[in-house]
């Protein structure tokens, strides 16, 4: 599945890549590339009716961070032996897929743009985040703080990342690129259980 | 430079001095004792009570880390209990409502469920969820109470921190930990009270009084919890300071007059409020181990006290009571008793020594008898002589003056007297006459019947030995009258008494053998005064003197009264009668003295008529003078028969 997903990415890339990319350089205040960080187009308008997938592999939600189109379905598909309970309270969506094996019957539509966190019931660490765009123009930071936004050479840039502190104001891109610099804040995290005498339950 | 002890009075200055034996024994004794006695207590007791801070210190050092570890693992459990919490899905789903009572009934439920004292919740970015308290339940929305609680856990790894936080009067010690949804939205704030019942819980297990101070705004320390009573607890409030946490070692406290060994132990400083606290063991309860031990060693040290004045008491008395019998021993000798042993039952030095001091009593009496004996036996200068030397036969040359007296018609009275009668009387008159020779200190060498031969010059001489053999002489003349009066007699029954003195060089000392000897002396003089005691009723004087004794005498008034040749001597003897002390010699006597000097020298001239003419005068006026018939007889004797040429007036006598 995530071949899927980064082939999904790839073919956007390729599509737009004849047309002009807009590169996105996303740094913290440190200077240190920030992965993760959806940067996208103020230009709102326009919906998705594609798919996507967010997996749960290793009691852990892959990937991290995901940013659909609204109007976007994402399953959630559960590789462990276990069963996961996928749920969010956030305002841009609303949900719970109680307790699951394997891929489930309906993916959910994410139609209001906003974050989405997702959470496992019984998996106190398991995190994802969705950004859900008003915009086709979007793209995910990769490790070296670079995201590519396809078929776009300018316009407002906006940045989100799930440690941004406060909101950081759209830059203007030009010249087919841009660097945006974000405030990290510190945040915590439940700790991940360890696995008991070394047995896996995947 | 004198030896340090030759000085008496340095002696005296450097230490004092006991009168008594046992008094020195008891202070030795006692002394000893105190300062070994004493030595031990100070050392026991600075050991005990250093041991007994030292056991406190170490008891409160550990009951501090126990405090510490206790709200350590009370932080642990509020923690845990929140973290429960903040994996409840349920709650989770109930804070997503934002319903601020299904909140805060959720939140009742849980500090239900887990016995926490408290919970609350605090959105951390604000609405919209909302702020719970259960302590507050009628309030919502309000900002954060403890900033400080939530600074330190947004700061730290895991969101999570704990205080000590005071609130309506009460202090509860609170846990902050996230709420996560999954995000971190939320603090959940758990806690439990910290009261006196907490501080009496650790007090159970440890013995040790606990108070939780906090530093309050206005700068003092404020007990909020302790196991202390209101009294002791209203004034350890002003007794703590900063310093006192420092000190690593616990302090004495006065509290309410219980003495408190104090520890200070800071549990951190939380926002603007620091937390410290304070463990107390009552000193007399620490000490009253040793209190127990000291009082047994007082008691031992007042027994050993007793029984060492008691030993030493007695000990003293085995040596001072026989010295006491013996001193009493020594007193009564002193006094010449010798009639009673000293009595001293004891088998030690000191019984041999009272043995040897009845032996050596026994010998003293042994040897005052003897002497006493001697001093009767012969004169009492003659005894001392006798024992102050050595004792040889053999004897020195001495200048003596040797007085013989007589009772005149002791054979006449004595034929007349039954003997018996005559011992009393004779020992009346010998003791009368040796009174007056021992008074004029004379000594009596001899009795010969009735004839007392006296020594003035030996073994003692004296520079007027000569005068005193005189005076001694009159005065045993005069002594007659009372004599005669005393023992009644009258008539011809009466004493009469002649006197010879003679003074010149004897020999005196021991004669007769090694065994038996007598002191006397032996020389021309003895004889001389024998031969003159004899004259004496010849001349009817009572006393007649030499020319040495004369000479010898120039305070006395003599008169000569002839000039003799005695038996067994060549030379012619002027001899003379002590008329009395120059001076005091009456008139008509010295009157009568010069006409008999001037009848001596015309008979002596031949001139017998003048001679006869005052000697008749003479004898007319002194019918009781025998010297004055004696020599008419003579001058009559030389007018018939005149004296060869060759005579010179002296007398031979040819008897005794």
């Amino acid at each position: 599945m995530l071949r899927i997903a980064f082939s999904g990415a790839l073919a956007i890339l390729l599509a737009s890549a004849a047309s002009a990319d807009l590169t996105v350089t996303v740094r913290n205040g440190s200077g240190s590339p920030v992965a993760d960080a959806v940067v996208y187009l103020a230009d709102g308008g326009g919906r998705s009716s594609t798919q996507t997938n967010i997996d749960q592999i290793d009691k852990e939600y892959v990937p991290y961070v995901t940013a659909v189109q609204k109007g976007t379905k994402i399953n959630f598909p559960n590789h462990d032996r276990i069963r996961h309970h996928v749920y969010s309270f956030s305002e841009a969506k609303t949900f719970e897929i109680p307790l699951y094996k394997g891929t489930p019957a309906e993916p959910i539509l994410f139609d209001k743009p906003g974050v989405v966190v997702l959470g496992c019931n019984i998996h106190d660490w398991m995190k994802a985040y969705v950004f859900v765009a008003d915009t086709p123009h979007f793209a995910v930071t990769d490790s070296s703080g670079t995201a590519r936004i396809a078929g776009a050479s300018g316009g407002q840039v906006s940045v989100w990342h799930p440690r941004m502190a406060g909101q950081a104001p759209a830059k203007a891109a030009s010249g087919g690129s841009v660097d945006l610099v974000i405030e990290e804040k510190r945040t915590w995290r439940p700790r991940r259980a360890p696995s008991a005498g070394g047995a896996t339950y995947r | 430079m004198a030896p340090p002890t030759a000085d008496p009075r340095e002696g005296s200055a450097l230490s004092f001095r006991f009168k008594s034996f046992r008094a020195r024994i008891l202070t030795f004794v006692l002394g000893l004792l105190l300062v070994l006695q004493g030595v031990t207590l100070l050392a026991v007791n600075e050991a005990n009570v250093r041991n007994a801070r030292e056991h406190v210190d170490a008891t409160l050092a550990i009951t501090a880390e126990a405090f510490q570890g206790t709200l350590r693992a009370r932080e642990g459990i509020l923690l845990e209990k929140a973290e429960l919490l903040s994996g409840d899905f349920a709650f989770k789903e109930a804070v997503a409502t934002g319903d601020q009572a299904t909140l805060l009934s959720a939140l009742e439920n849980h500090r239900a469920r887990v016995g926490a004292a408290v919970m609350m919740l605090v959105a951390m970015d604000g609405p919209p969820l909302v702020r719970a308290d259960t302590l507050l339940p009628d309030v919502a929305g309000r900002l954060v109470s403890f900033p400080h609680l939530v600074s330190a856990a947004e700061r730290s790894d895991y969101g999570v921190a704990s205080s000590i936080e005071f609130l309506g009067g009460r202090s509860y010690q609170l846990v902050v930990t996230p709420l996560f949804m999954p995000d971190p939205m939320a603090w959940i704030v758990i806690g439990f009270t910290i009261d006196d019942s907490m501080a009496a819980e650790l007090q159970e297990s440890t013995g040790t009084h606990v108070s939780l101070l906090r530093h309050g705004e206005e700068g003092g320390w404020l007990p909020f919890a302790s196991t202390l009573p209101e009294a002791e607890r209203e004034s350890l409030a002003g007794r703590i300071s900063y310093d006192l946490e420092e000190a690593d070692r616990s302090v004495a406290i006065d509290l309410a007059g219980t003495t408190f060994l104090t520890w200070v132990a800071p549990v951190g400083a939380v926002g603007e409020t620091s937390v410290a606290t304070v463990l107390q063991r009552s000193l007399d309860e620490a000490l009253e181990p040793y209190l127990r031990l000291r009082a047994f060693l007082l008691v031992f040290f007042g027994a050993g006290v007793a029984v060492s004045v008691l030993g030493g008491f007695l000990l003293a008395g085995r040596v001072t009571r026989p010295v006491a019998v013996l001193v009493e021993g020594a007193e009564r000798i002193e006094g010449g008793d010798y009639t009673q042993p000293v009595l001293v039952e004891q088998e030690d030095e000191l019984g041999l020594l009272a043995d040897s001091f009845n032996r050596m009593t026994r010998g003293l009496a042994e040897r005052d008898r003897v002497r006493n004996l001697l001093g009767k036996v012969v004169s009492p200068a003659v005894a001392e002589e006798l024992l102050s030397k050595e004792i040889e036969l053999g004897g020195e040359e001495r200048v003596v003056s040797v007085l013989f007296s007589d009772v005149r018609n002791f054979t006449s009275i004595s034929e007349r007297m039954r003997p018996q009668e005559l011992l009393a009387m004779l020992n009346t008159y010998l003791t009368r006459v040796s009174a007056i020779v021992e008074e004029h200190e004379g000594v009596v060498d001899k009795y010969i019947g009735d004839a007392v031969m006296a020594l003035f010059g030996a073994p003692l001489g004296h520079p007027d030995d000569a005068l005193r053999a005189v005076r001694t002489a009159m005065g045993m003349v005069a002594c007659l009258d009372e004599v005669n009066a005393e023992l009644g007699l009258e008539g011809d029954l009466r004493l009469g008494m002649g006197v010879g003195v003679s003074t010149g060089t004897v020999v005196a000392g021991n004669m007769g053998s090694i065994s038996r000897l007598n002191y006397t002396v032996i020389g021309d003089s003895v004889n001389v005064a024998s031969r003159l005691e004899g004259l004496t009723k010849r001349y009817g004087v009572g006393v007649v003197v030499g020319a040495s004794t004369r000479n010898a005498c120039p305070d006395l008034r003599f008169r000569e009264l002839d000039r003799v040749r005695v038996k067994g001597r060549k030379e012619p003897l002027a001899i003379f009668e002590p008329l009395g002390e120059e001076g005091a010699i009456e008139v008509a006597v010295a009157e009568e003295a010069a006409r008999w000097e001037e009848a001596l020298a015309r008979f002596r001239s031949r001139d017998w008529d003048a001679a006869d003419t005052l000697l008749a005068e003479l004898a007319a006026e002194h019918p009781d003078c025998l010297v004055y018939p004696l020599y008419r007889e003579r001058v009559a004797h030389f007018r018939a028969e005149p004296p060869p040429p060759e005579w010179d007036g002296t007398t031979t006598y040819e008897e005794k």
